[in-house]
């Protein structure tokens, strides 16, 4: 006869429930959605963006030591959602790892190989007892010379997939099903459609006009693969063709 | 293999002598996607569903069917990111054993590797079982075989075998279908059909995804046209 629920510690570590479930990682995924903070990803013909929100909850706070977008090499973006302690966790390690690929290999880490580090990395605490799953999702994007623009999103499962268009975070199911509506027949995006596309889907699901200074944006494009965060006027000029076109 | 704070393990027996923790793992199990393998006289074909969580995912960057050496495959039902850990244990032994006799690796003996990793996992300690079943599809010297592999660490060879959701419709199926002298050709179209009966939804070589190993002992998975060829022929 089976004892029930595992003694209670089935919800406190990462042990199965009765039905098969791990409940920390599902509680990591609500963490991730606790921050309240969503952030969007698509991928075009030869570029990849990615948009957050940047929220200062303080007036006193120095809004450019708050940031969600980081550079793990130059080439290799990542936007990491949820909890920032975990975030600032994940980017040091990730930082490391491509440091050392780079140095042990001779060549950059591709996005795809990042992306199943950081997975394999993930499962391994959903394994093992003595670590926790991070509350945080990361999306790492890059161009790869072989396939192209990459955008690839891992959580606290340890899964990852490549997407054409992803979302994490609070508001993340309405802009997957915003962006599933607008990629349906495999649009071949330019670089501007791109970013216009990954703000027009935030703006979209937050319901509200955004301002450059409440978001923060990153690209790599295919000519120039350097992973780049984009200026607030850069952003305006974004925010603007959008408004104009609509 | 033991984490530093829990030198004690988290899978114990309950008072009936069971242990829960593998039995929530192949629990974990039977929620997976459905997959399945058949062996033929010349050949192993071993299949899995694909359902992606939303059309916004690229299907080009996930392949469930792994190949573990030349002539061994594996699929899997059930937490994907374990698979993942199970795959590249399962490498690196065969590389060893070619490393140390200079031979492929049998596929009895690389199951069973395996399955001993799975069985640590139920015993050591700070670690919980793996939520996975695999289903290896191999061909070497003692010809084609495919072993199943559970949570607990046991495996056994069968003729044919489904995991996941829909494996009792499947197996089923599957018994009342096969036969011992069945080519490898035919065991794709009886995979395809198996797969069919419990598919929601419209199949296409994009939502499944079929490997196969004959008798040039090669495993190599189908490309989506190859798989949509197969089943134009099942229609």
């Amino acid at each position: 006869m089976s004892r029930g629920s595992g003694g209670g510690y089935d919800r406190h570590i990462t042990i199965f429930s009765p039905e098969g479930r791990l409940f920390q990682v599902e509680y990591a995924f609500k963490a991730v959605k606790a921050a309240g903070v969503t952030s969007i990803g698509v991928r075009g013909k030869d570029s990849v963006c990615v948009v957050t929100q940047k929220k200062v909850p303080d007036k006193l706070l120095d809004p450019s030591s708050i940031t969600h977008l980081f550079a793990v090499t130059k080439y290799l973006g990542l936007v990491a959602t949820g909890t920032t302690a975990d975030a600032r966790t994940l980017v040091q390690q990730a930082r490391n790892e491509a440091a050392e690929f780079r140095h042990k290999y001779g060549y950059e880490m591709p996005a795809d190989t990042l992306a199943r580090w950081i997975a394999d990395k993930s499962q391994v605490y959903t394994q093992h007892a003595y670590m926790r799953p991070l509350g945080v999702v990361a999306m790492v994007l890059g161009i790869d010379d072989e396939v192209g623009p990459q955008l690839f999103k891992c959580d606290p499962a340890g899964h990852f997939f490549g997407h054409k268009a992803t979302s994490a975070g609070l508001k993340e199911q309405e802009a997957i099903n915003f962006l599933e509506k607008k990629m349906k027949n495999d649009p071949a995006f330019t670089y501007e459609e791109t970013v216009q596309t990954a703000i027009s889907a935030l703006q979209s699901v937050l319901q509200e006009d955004l301002k450059a200074t409440e978001i923060e944006v990153g690209v790599v494009v295919k000519g120039n693969p350097i992973f780049r965060a984009l200026s607030t006027d850069e952003i305006d000029e974004h925010l603007t063709a959008i408004s104009e076109r609509d | 293999m033991g984490d530093s704070q829990y030198s004690f393990s988290l899978t114990t027996f309950s008072p009936s002598g069971k242990l829960v923790q593998i039995e929530h793992a192949l629990t974990a199990v039977g929620s997976g996607q459905t997959s399945l393998g058949i062996k033929a006289a010349n050949g192993v074909v071993i299949a899995t569903e694909k359902k992606l969580p939303s059309i916004l995912v690229d299907e080009t960057s996930v392949q469930k069917i792994q190949i573990l050496t030349p002539n061994i495959g594996v699929v899997y039902s059930g937490m994907g990111p374990d698979s993942r850990v199970l795959v590249r244990k399962s490498r690196k032994q065969a590389e060893q054993y070619n490393r140390l006799y200079k031979e492929a690796i049998p596929v009895t003996q690389l199951v069973r590797e395996t399955a001993a990793v799975m069985q640590e996992f139920t015993q050591s300690g700070g670690v919980r079982p793996f939520g996975v079943s695999l289903l290896v599809a191999g061909y070497d010297d003692k010809g084609p075989q495919l072993y199943q592999v559970d949570p607990s660490g046991s495996y056994f060879s069968w003729k044919a075998s489904a995991m996941g959701k829909n494996v009792s419709n499947a197996k089923t199926f599957l018994e009342k279908r096969y036969t011992d002298d069945m080519e490898l050709d035919d065991a794709v179209h009886t995979a395809i059909l198996t797969l069919k009966e419990g598919f929601e939804g419209q199949i296409s070589g994009k939502n499944i995804e079929i490997g196969i190993i004959g008798a040039d002992k090669q495993f190599r998975v189908l490309t989506p046209a190859e798989i949509e060829d197969y089943l134009q022929e099942v229609e």
